[in-house]
């Protein structure tokens, strides 16, 4: 079985995850998770933490996307790693009540 | 209204039930649900245009696979960019309407499946706002080659 280079290469894919900060402004914590997705296929997980300016809802589209563009064209999930990413986002008031590990 | 315009809104309607108190996750999670079916609806109505007999199409439409059309998405999304940059727009809209094909069916997943998750509104923002653009793309690039060639592997014919 070959593994995704992601999964067979952890600690080179962490140098390249952590090379990715500073992240652009909005950003108040971020986490990932390595994983199978529900079909199986590997996957990198990413569980953002807005500001909440960032996160109103007249913005939020255009961040989420600016993220999700700035994190896949510095690591390619797909082509340098065989993962597929996938983006959670939350505001930092809403992980203040609802306090999931995952988010940090 | 169409029926994938329809799952869309009632997406929105969901996830603004309560507001501005805390949502309830059983509203989020139908949102989700909603937001991923809307784009699932909007392609396979699209491929089933195709098919010549009118009365067929919905039988047409059901032949769909969820995971078929995952694997399809994603091998998309994985093309490179076209060397001609008058070609690179279609390509990069396909590009968004597969990616965010991808990332919905997995929230949607987890969405009605995984109950330890805790959905925040911002999170279903975020997910219906996909499913937004996405249709916005599709419906820039619908009549393209590139386009009806991502309907016809969506079908599954080349694994």
């Amino acid at each position: 079985m070959i593994l995704p280079r992601g999964v067979a290469q952890p600690t080179e894919l962490v140098k390249h995850l952590n090379a990715l900060a500073p992240f652009p402004p909005g950003v108040a914590n971020w986490r990932y998770t390595v994983d199978n997705d529900w079909s199986g296929d590997p996957a990198i997980f990413f569980w953002i933490t807005l500001s909440d300016e960032a996160a109103r809802p007249s913005v939020l589209s255009q961040n989420s996307r600016r993220l999700m563009d700035y994190i896949t064209l510095r690591l390619d999930p797909v082509g340098q790693w065989g993962l597929i990413p996938y983006f959670n986002f939350r505001s930092q008031s809403e992980q203040a009540t609802l306090r999931e590990e995952v988010f940090g | 209204m169409a029926y994938h315009d329809d799952l869309i809104e009632q997406a929105i309607f969901l996830s603004q039930i309560n507001l501005p108190q805390e949502p309830k996750q059983v509203d989020l999670r139908r949102a989700v649900s909603a937001a991923y079916y809307g784009l699932f609806h909007l392609l396979t109505t699209e491929a089933a245009q195709n098919w010549k007999h009118a009365s067929q199409r919905d039988r047409f439409a059901r032949l769909f696979d969820h995971g078929r059309m995952k694997t399809c998405s994603s091998k998309f999304v994985s093309r490179p960019l076209p060397v001609n940059p008058a070609e690179v727009p279609v390509a990069e809209d396909m590009r968004l309407v597969a990616d965010s094909f991808v990332k919905l069916q997995q929230a949607r997943h987890t969405a009605d499946y995984d109950n330890s998750k805790v959905w925040s509104r911002t999170q279903v923002y975020e997910t219906i706002a996909l499913a937004e653009d996405a249709k916005a793309a599709w419906l820039r690039i619908r009549e393209e080659e590139l386009a009806q060639e991502y309907l016809l592997d969506l079908m599954g014919g080349r694994q």
